[in-house]
């Protein structure tokens, strides 16, 4: 190798310098106050269209709201590393295991609230006021209105032999799969539920990691069947008012349709405590109806009005009982989804 | 082994003296860097034996067999066309070579799950959607969006190669092809040797495309058994597998290189690329282009229309802030991310060298969170900088977690293996008796590395740069948990319309992740260019 006299062009010194300065100014700019009297902070899992909705409790209350959004489980990891020094006020997870697992691990401070315990159902939120749901999430049984007339009425029915390669379902590492797992563990008991789960497995179904292409895929015919959740068929109506895929809500002559929830709860080490109770307690109550339609999805009081669209797949009956043991069954889940060989 | 150094006999005793501030230096960067990933693996002091039962009962198998055929598949196909492309790009002349041997490049410019998405969308027409999810089109979207790594290091090593030392082989009585199979394509193997290593680590830790298409590997099932039974110590164990896996492909790497030393002495004239059969110039040229449309074009063409598709739905995912600030969070966060991985791999590949075996383990420490999945290195580097956070060391409160430091800090962890690759293999080829030589002179070592090794080995660093800046406007996971407040990437935008399955919506902040791409892959070809003519 030569080495003639060689100088680096100048335009990349200049570059590597200007990134350099760039960078160091960015890392020293970025010591924003976190407990700013009039800011609550949200440590959110996902949850599709929240912005309108924080921007509505801002202007409704003049508290500003910021969030960072993740995995809830990644999230949880950070809280618990983070103990006093969390800049986090309010957590908001998209199920209800994940929030058991931050009560359970201490992460949460209980919330005394009239407004909250009047406006929240008692199976819909933790017993010693750590978390309230603010919505509720229905995973149901969804059919193509074009090729069939008799769709399964339970989650077991999933499993006849009539609909062997012809449904679609989710992975089980999603949590939505691991929650409908760990209801119908509850209601008949593990054994009973790998039976189920096996029985779908042997149904050779084709394992979509997305509930939006799920529905996609039984509405162009590469399964008749699936079980997916309800508010994606909001979204997919909005854009083609005749889609052609219906609900079938499922064990409406038993224990209900699975539903697990969105929920909230104040960190233990909440800078801005009371703003972030005020936060929950105005999407449990002015903002509820905004929150839940937001992602088509059903408030979590009762009262509250269903979205005008949302309205018009019926009313139902709900397996509200097992919410609150969701988190405590999700590991035995994952164990029968394992057993039973579930993708 | 004993790769590393060849001491000057005479001065040996008395460099060992002198090398103990190397050590700490050493031992002290490898340490900080690793440190996240050493307390993960720490947590298999304490078994969980119970659930390793369980998975060895169900999925465990499974994940083995899935993660070795594409790891298998994906190294052997992405070493196979990198260095195939490589070489017909530099031994030959054809209309159109420069921009080809760009164009190879950019593949790099598409993240895996990007392409993924697109692919798995493209095929799913004709094949239907359960053949389209298998492992063999994972391995082969794997295999495109990988193979540039290769190709850029292979094609650096054919540039850089003497046509000397070819002739020498010739003169020998070799033929042509004896000449490339026993001198050009040996020589040139400690660089493709690091290429296929980065792409194995690439196959160990991706979780993103592997979901896409249903095949569970043992990263998909750390994330599994973390995520679903909330064990972090089982994930942690089988997070500790992987790393396994990983020192035993560095080894294997190593073992390639063998006890040899590829350098080059004297005046250097490349291989000028010549001119061959049309048929032969004809078919390669077509599958390079090939490759290029189908790992870059057919993205584009429908990124675009997907954009076409939200506009004319008026469905638009809502974000904080606009295009413009996504792009300058992105700019901000890999612009650090490269300076900072850069130094520290040059730092610690040039101490490492002078250090034998020991050394290369210990600064190889260091780079072991590339073989980590990165929702693993996310939650390591958080317990990491938590500790710290709680001993209150820093003034007025200031905490490290979630900071633009404490993001720093995690995307080094996480990609300064590609850097150190890259500047230990172009570090390995600059003869010791040019060092040996400044030192005769009377220079000391810090003098010979910055006066002699750095100018020597400046393309080396650029491509390293480009790797690591690429690699770092793609991270999703390390970045979504550390990220500071208000710092929001294209990447996140992305997962924020993806992780609701908006594919359409992630049109927009997908392409603009490619165009970044692009642009550092330019700079990345203008400086090779550069080096090539400085060298030749």
């Amino acid at each position: 190798m030569q080495m003639r006299r060689t100088t680096t062009p100048r335009t990349i010194r200049l570059a590597a310098i200007g990134i350099a300065l760039a960078s160091v100014t960015a890392a020293c700019g970025s010591d924003d106050a976190s407990s700013d009297g009039g800011t609550v902070t949200v440590y959110i899992g996902r949850q599709y269209g929240i912005e309108p909705v924080f921007e509505a409790f801002t202007e409704a209350t003049g508290i500003e709201v910021r969030f960072t959004s993740g995995g809830d489980p990644e999230l949880r990891e950070r809280l618990i590393a983070e103990g006093e020094n969390t800049p986090a006020d309010v957590v908001l997870t998209a199920d209800a295991a994940n929030i058991e697992l931050s009560a359970q691990a201490g992460l949460l401070a209980p919330i005394e609230s009239e407004a909250l315990t009047a406006a929240i159902p008692a199976e819909l939120r933790s017993p010693d006021d750590l978390w309230f749901s603010l919505s509720r999430r229905a995973r149901v049984v969804i059919y193509s209105t074009e090729r069939v007339t008799e769709p399964p009425t339970t989650y077991a029915a999933v499993g006849d032999p009539q609909w062997a390669g012809r449904v679609c379902l989710r992975p089980s590492t999603h949590p939505y799969t691991q929650s409908l797992v760990a209801s119908i563990i509850a209601a008949e008991g593990e054994e009973r539920a790998t039976e189920i789960v096996s029985s779908w497995v042997a149904n050779d179904p084709l394992y979509i990691n997305s509930d939006t292409d799920i529905y996609k895929a039984v509405a162009s015919g590469e399964c008749d069947i699936a079980i997916a959740n309800t508010y994606y068929l909001g979204r997919l109506q909005t854009e083609n008012p005749d889609f052609p895929v219906a609900i079938s809500w499922p064990e409406q002559d038993g224990r209900g349709a699975h539903v697990n929830v969105s929920a909230a709860g104040v960190t233990a080490n909440a800078p801005n405590p009371e703003g972030a109770k005020r936060l929950i307690e105005w999407l449990a109550t002015d903002g509820q109806e905004q929150f839940a339609a937001a992602n088509f999805e059903y408030p979590a009081d009762p009262t509250s009005p269903v979205n005008e669209l949302v309205a018009t797949w019926g009313e139902f009956t709900a397996d509200l009982g097992v919410v609150l043991r969701l988190g405590e069954l999700n590991p035995a889940a994952v164990e029968v989804l394992s057993v039973a060989g579930y993708e | 082994m004993t790769l590393a150094t060849i001491p000057t006999s005479t001065t040996t005793l008395r460099r060992r003296a002198r090398s103990l501030p190397g050590w700490v230096a050493i031992v002290v960067v490898a340490g900080v860097v690793a440190a996240p990933v050493i307390v993960i693996v720490a947590s298999i002091l304490d078994p969980t034996t119970e659930v390793w039962r369980e998975l060895w009962d169900t999925r465990l198998p499974g994940m083995i067999r899935d993660t070795v055929t594409l790891l298998t598949t994906v190294v052997i196909g992405a070493t196979v066309l990198g260095t195939g492309l490589a070489w017909f790009v530099t031994a030959y002349d054809f209309p159109g070579r420069r921009l080809l041997g760009w164009a190879l490049v950019t593949p790099l410019a598409v993240p895996g799950y990007v392409l993924g998405f697109v692919w798995l969308d493209t095929m799913q027409g004709p094949l239907g959607a359960r053949a389209v999810r298998s492992i063999w089109l994972c391995a082969a979207v794997l295999i495109m969006a990988l193979y540039p790594y290769v190709y850029l290091l292979a094609r650096a090593a054919f540039r850089d190669q003497s046509a000397a030392t070819v002739a020498v082989a010739r003169s020998l009585g070799c033929s042509p092809w004896q000449a490339w199979w026993r001198v050009t394509l040996p020589m040139a193997r400690p660089s493709i040797a690091a290429g296929a290593a980065l792409v194995a680590m690439e196959v160990l830790t991706d979780v993103g495309t592997v979901r896409l298409f249903n095949v569970s590997t043992i990263a998909d099932g750390v994330l599994r058994v973390w995520f679903g039974t909330g064990d972090r110590n089982a994930a942690a164990e089988l997070a500790t597998l992987l790393i396994g896996a990983a020192v035993l492909l560095i080894a294997v790497e190593r073992l390639l290189r063998g006890r040899a030393r590829y350098t080059q002495g004297g005046r250097a004239e490349s291989v000028a690329p010549r001119r061959t059969r049309v048929g032969t110039t004809v078919a390669a040229a077509v599958a390079g282009w090939s490759v290029v449309a189908l790992a870059v074009a057919v993205p584009i063409v429908k990124l675009v229309r997907w954009v076409g598709e939200a506009r004319a739905t008026g469905q638009t995912i809502a974000v904080e802030g606009d295009l413009g600030f996504h792009v300058t969070s992105s700019v901000r966060v890999a612009g650090a991310a490269t300076i900072v991985c850069v130094v520290v791999g040059t730092t610690l590949a040039w101490l490492a060298r002078r250090r034998g075996t020991a050394g290369q383990v210990v600064a190889r420490t260091a780079t072991l969170g590339y073989a980590v999945p990165g929702p693993v290195v996310a939650v390591g580097v958080v317990i990491t900088l938590a500790a710290l956070d709680r001993r209150d060391w820093l003034p007025d409160g200031v905490l490290l977690v979630g900071s633009m430091v404490g993001l720093i800090y995690a995307l080094t962890v996480r990609f300064l293996a590609v850097s150190y690759q890259g500047v230990e293999a172009t570090l390995a080829k600059v003869p010791p008796n040019v060092i040996a030589g400044a030192r005769t002179l009377g220079a000391g070592p810090l003098r010979v590395a910055v006066r002699v090794e750095l100018p020597l080995i400046r393309t080396g660093l650029l491509a390293a740069a480009a790797l690591v800046a690429i690699d770092s406007v793609k991270e999703l996971p390390v970045t979504l948990l550390l990220r500071p407040f208000g710092t929001d990437t294209l990447s996140v935008w992305v997962w924020r319309a993806t992780s609701e399955s908006l594919w359409v919506q992630a049109a927009v902040p997908s392409l603009a992740i490619v165009a970044l791409g692009m642009i550092s892959v330019a700079i990345l070809q203008w400086a090779l260019d550069r080096g090539a003519e400085v060298t030749t």
